[in-house]
């Protein structure tokens, strides 16, 4: 195992000579030397098996990630998941083989990384998950979560909810991709508020659409169809769904005004609040997640204990602060 | 003579273009990357290639036969889901084993609707597609099903002789073992004359029907192993896995030179396609370039690549096309209709 790690460090170094050879390290000029002070990141290689190129709340997140990779002097190599947790663990395999320094992974189901988290244990290789928990034999393996505590924000939610409505009423759920982790949690804090509260409102249906507008748009004309003005509340896993629950219910004609909650503080989510048509969100900041999670990577490479869990902060926005927040988004 | 020095030639070519597009790959992929030209990359490379190149092999013989297979994503989730699913009730080994037999329990009922019911492949399989995509989200209640036992599959990804990983060598046997049947073997050779021409074939005592169930049956089977080795490396049966891998299976196979109109093709072509196909994607990766823009590549080389085929092929050897253009014969465009 020694020798392996020998090879890889070996390897790494070769690496960052031939860059420094080639005159395309990102490290920036200074370059105050890397010998002296041991914990040094400078010239390290970090995998980023992140969960997609484009999207609202990926894309800062991971300009994020490059940014605080950029300023630790880090390389930085950013693989897309494409949304598909198979893709994500087939990248872990391949991160793991190319023998980098540290791997931050968006996790999008509970399983599916296990295989490739082994082996990075038995490479040395550290492993800090960003935005997502997965499963517990898989978080055992990994050093540290960083981002959002998701179950919590499924319980604001249904505290929300519950204010907006005086406490009864219908209400319809418009969740994540099943079986995401972000989704079990933000559906799982909702009902278990619900429960523990002892409230009265009625769950009518929970939809997944995929924290896509479009699927949203498409989910929210059957349910507006089906259950018309018997929905008073609509939770929406996060503000893109939410969105596109507003598009249905615009073209639905119906003349109704459920309160809409959405999660991650988006630009969109801010105008709506302040146009009346949705009710809150939940800033959940997206640049600062990346930043953390490879801050929180770096200091692990660097030998330090980091803890299980870093949150990122809630923040509730409505209509009286509204004014007050910046979109995170 | 010379004909037959062109024709070599020709072959040549057409195997050559894979092996230059891996040599550059491996020379940009060096320029680019540290450290990018190893074993390890290699063994990456063939690993993560196995799943889409067990759907592409097996997609193979259907397209020599002149007939298409979409279902495969379907049936790979099929597969996946069944063997996580079963591995509590019955033990990993049979549980890996049921998902194979789902594999070719669908073959066999893709096999059925073109050959009873005479419906064109392609209209037979996307139904398929649709009913068995829908029915692994019914059955899964849209849920990835987690492995009771995440540990078993693991060794499946393994070193395996430097190069290999345990299921990498078996789609790599699996290529080289269907080489040799297409080649070597008369009832392989015959799967071409099906593909070129089934209403010749059939007057030459050949009987197209049980070749075109054969594919069907092969297709469903190697599907059913794509699904029952993704499924157990990743210690979970994802009810929609399948649904984005139809195209990567089809892009490998159309690279490797397998024609869609039937007659020609080879499975160690596929294999390099595959392998092509998957060391392009893990360089562009480690260049940081988009998931996006990648398909755009792609979709460029794709068309290169089959025009260079074109080129190099049409005046060598004889194409199914040419050959169909010279018989005297009343069109026939799949010639399954022919069949009494």
């Amino acid at each position: 195992m020694t020798i392996r790690r020998n090879i890889v460090v070996a390897a790494s170094a070769a690496a960052a000579l031939a860059l420094a050879l080639t005159g395309c390290s990102s490290g920036g000029g200074g370059a105050a030397s890397a010998d002296g002070d041991t914990g040094s990141v400078e010239g390290k290689e970090i995998c980023y098996i992140t969960a997609a190129n484009s999207h609202p709340y990926v894309t800062p997140a991971n300009e994020g990630a490059q940014a605080a990779a950029d300023a630790a002097g880090v390389k930085l190599t950013i693989v897309s998941e494409e949304f598909s947790p198979q893709t994500g663990a087939e990248q872990l395999d391949s991160c793991v083989a190319r023998g980098v320094d540290g791997i931050l992974l968006w996790p999008l189901d509970d399983n599916s990384y296990l295989p490739g988290l082994l082996k990075a244990e038995q490479e040395g290789i550290p492993v800090v998950a960003i935005d997502t928990t997965t499963g517990e034999d898989s978080m055992a393996l990994i050093e540290s979560f960083v981002g959002a505590d998701k179950y919590d924000q499924g319980k604001i939610s249904a505290q929300q909810l519950e204010k907006a409505l005086g406490g009864e009423g219908g209400v319809v759920i418009i969740a994540g991709q099943a079986g995401n982790g972000t989704e079990i949690a933000r559906t799982g804090g909702f009902m278990d508020e619900l429960e523990a509260s002892g409230s009265k409102l009625e769950v009518l249906a929970t939809v997944n659409a995929d924290f896509d507008q479009q699927k949203a748009l498409v989910a929210s004309r059957d349910l507006l169809t089906k259950f018309g003005d018997q929905i008073k509340g609509v939770y929406a896993e996060d503000d893109t769904m939410a969105k596109g629950f507003q598009q249905a219910l615009a073209e639905s004609g119906l003349g109704i005004t459920p309160f809409i909650i959405g999660i991650n503080g988006e630009k969109g989510a801010f105008e709506s609040i302040k146009a009346g048509t949705q009710y809150s969100t939940i800033i959940q900041p997206p640049f600062r997640n990346g930043e953390l999670a490879i801050e929180t990577l770096i200091a692990v490479m660097q030998g330090e204990t980091v803890d299980e869990m870093v949150p990122l902060e809630n923040t509730v926005v409505d209509a009286s602060n509204v004014d007050e927040n910046e979109p995170a988004m | 003579m010379r004909q037959l020095d062109l024709r070599t030639a020709g072959r040549a070519a057409v195997r050559y273009r894979l092996l230059v597009l891996l040599v550059l790959v491996a020379i940009f992929g060096s320029i680019t990357i540290g450290d990018f030209f190893s074993v390890d990359t290699l063994q990456s490379v063939l690993n993560r290639a196995t799943v889409v190149g067990f759907l592409a092999l097996g997609l193979t013989p259907v397209l020599i036969a002149g007939q298409i297979d979409l279902s495969i994503g379907s049936i790979l989730s099929m597969a996946g889901i069944t063997t996580i699913a079963l591995q509590p009730v019955i033990g990993n080994i049979p549980a890996a084993l049921a998902g194979l037999g789902v594999g070719v329990l669908i073959g066999a009922i893709n096999a059925a609707i073109v050959v009873i019911f005479k419906i064109s492949s392609l209209v037979a399989t996307l139904a398929t597609l649709l009913i068995f995509a829908s029915l692994a989200l019914l059955l899964t209640d849209s849920q990835p099903v987690s492995s009771p036992d995440p540990i078993f599959g693991i060794p499946l990804t393994g070193d395996l002789l430097a190069v290999f990983t345990p299921r990498s060598a078996m789609f790599v046997a699996a290529a080289i073992l269907m080489f040799i049947w297409l080649r070597f073997t008369p009832s392989g050779r015959n799967l071409y004359a099906v593909g070129s021409n089934a209403a010749a074939a059939k007057s030459a005592g050949i009987r197209s029907n049980a070749y075109i169930v054969t594919t069907f049956l092969i297709s469903g089977l190697f599907a059913g192993a794509a699904g029952v080795l993704q499924s157990l490396s990743t210690a979970t049966g994802s009810p929609v896995a399948g649904a984005v891998m139809l195209i990567p299976a089809i892009t490998a196979v159309v690279i490797g030179g397998t024609r869609l109109e039937g007659g020609r093709g080879s499975s160690l072509a596929t294999l390099g396609g595959v392998v092509a196909l998957g060391a392009l994607t893990m360089m562009f990766e480690f260049n940081g370039v988009p998931a996006y823009t990648q398909a755009i590549y792609t979709g460029v080389l794709l068309i290169v690549l089959i025009t260079l085929d074109r080129l190099v092929s049409d005046d060598g050897r004889p194409t199914s096309r040419t050959l169909r253009r010279a018989r005297v014969e009343p069109p026939t465009p799949r010639g399954i209709q022919e069949e009494a």
